[in-house]
């Protein structure tokens, strides 16, 4: 019996007949080598995914975020040093060098307080290991990455609803971006960071999210469009 | 050539000055079938098999292709604003996507008048000028 892609699948089921692009095939989440050879095996509940050439992943439910290498986070301090322990919902504290800011240097380090918000980047992540965090790209530039201002409102939306939205087909964010003047940032482990000029704008972007999280794509896609014309 | 490299040097004869390479060799060759044979017992058919195929993990973000998180809009934050290309460019390309779906229609049309253009191209000035200016009837 084998699964065919768009499958509902079960945590114990082996995947085999992969296509393989050079020998090599790209696992998201959810799926684990086999002890069998060239074989996957399902360790999540959810719809099997490919992607051409050659990525699989299992699109399930998911309430604890787990760390992945490169995922961009929001992540709250916990505790500062020369390397601070950051909150960001994983099973852990992660770590984060404050010599991993740009510009930074062992005189020179950023200003950063118990309970301020960083924007950061997975470095390493591994099951065995504490994850390291890193405010810079490998060109030593911060981008995107750094700090974000106290002025802002942080809350928690689930997993599976920042996938939604950072989905480039999905028109909450930009429809937003239309009536509102507003900063954000999502990260991928559910943390949110809004910042915008007013307090009301911020609580009714909240409330906004809050909602879309109850409704399914299409209902958002509807009342984007509604809003839009 | 064969018997060569097989050959059996004495030690005497690689410690020499000018033998230091192929001492090296000679040394990491009797490593290598070493650990051949100690560990012949442990690999197993599937471990052999099983280099056919890497796996390397990736994240959700990658695998859905979502964009990132960081947004600012309206002039909130400038900053922010100039590094959003990437943004925009994906946004730019999945409208494309959408329309493409929508108008196979309008491609075979719009083909087909480029085959006309190009037809133009190859026609001599002379039967492209016939073809263009003809004389007004005489009803006017």
């Amino acid at each position: 019996m084998s699964i065919k892609i768009g499958e509902f699948v079960f945590p114990g089921d082996v995947l085999r007949d992969l296509t393989v692009v050079n020998g090599v095939i790209l696992k998201g989440p959810g799926l684990h080598s086999h002890e069998e050879p060239n074989c996957l095996l399902v360790t999540r509940a959810g719809i099997l995914c490919f992607k051409s050439p050659n990525t699989y992943w299992i699109d399930g439910q998911q309430k604890r975020y787990y760390p992945k290498r490169g995922d961009l986070v929001v992540g709250i301090i916990k505790k500062t040093g020369n390397i601070c322990k950051v909150d960001i919902g994983s099973s852990e504290l992660s770590s984060l060098s404050m010599l991993s800011f740009e510009g930074a240097t062992k005189k020179q380090k950023p200003d950063l307080q118990v309970g301020d918000i960083v924007y950061a980047k997975l470095l390493s992540a591994h099951r065995e290991m504490e994850s390291e965090l890193v405010c810079i790209d490998s060109y030593y530039k911060a981008g995107k990455l750094g700090p974000l201002s106290n002025d802002g409102f942080i809350m928690n939306i689930s997993l599976n609803f920042v996938n939604r939205i950072l989905d480039i087909n999905c028109p909450l964010l930009k429809t937003l971006g239309q009536k509102y003047v507003f900063e954000i940032a999502i990260g991928m482990n559910g943390k949110v960071w809004i910042n915008a000029k007013k307090t009301k704008d911020i609580l009714n972007l909240m409330n906004a999210l809050l909602a879309a999280e109850q409704e399914s794509n299409s209902n958002i896609i509807k009342a984007c469009k509604q809003y839009a014309s | 050539m064969e018997q060569k490299k097989n050959a059996k040097l004495s030690r005497a004869v690689l410690d020499m000055k000018f033998m230091k390479r192929t001492k090296e060799r000679v040394e990491k060759e009797k490593d290598d079938a070493e650990g051949e044979a100690m560990y012949a017992n442990e690999i197993t058919q599937a471990m052999r098999k099983s280099g056919n195929i890497n796996l390397t993990e990736v994240s959700i973000a990658t695998c859905k292709d979502l964009i990132e998180g960081r947004l600012s809009f309206n002039g909130m934050n400038p900053d922010i604003e100039k590094l959003m290309t990437d943004y925009h460019q994906k946004f730019i390309k999945a409208e494309k996507t959408k329309e493409t779906e929508v108008s196979d229609v309008e491609m075979a049309k719009s083909y087909s008048s480029t085959i006309q253009t190009f037809g133009n191209k190859f026609e001599t000035k002379r039967n492209r000028n016939k073809n263009k200016f003809l004389k007004p009837s005489d009803d006017f």
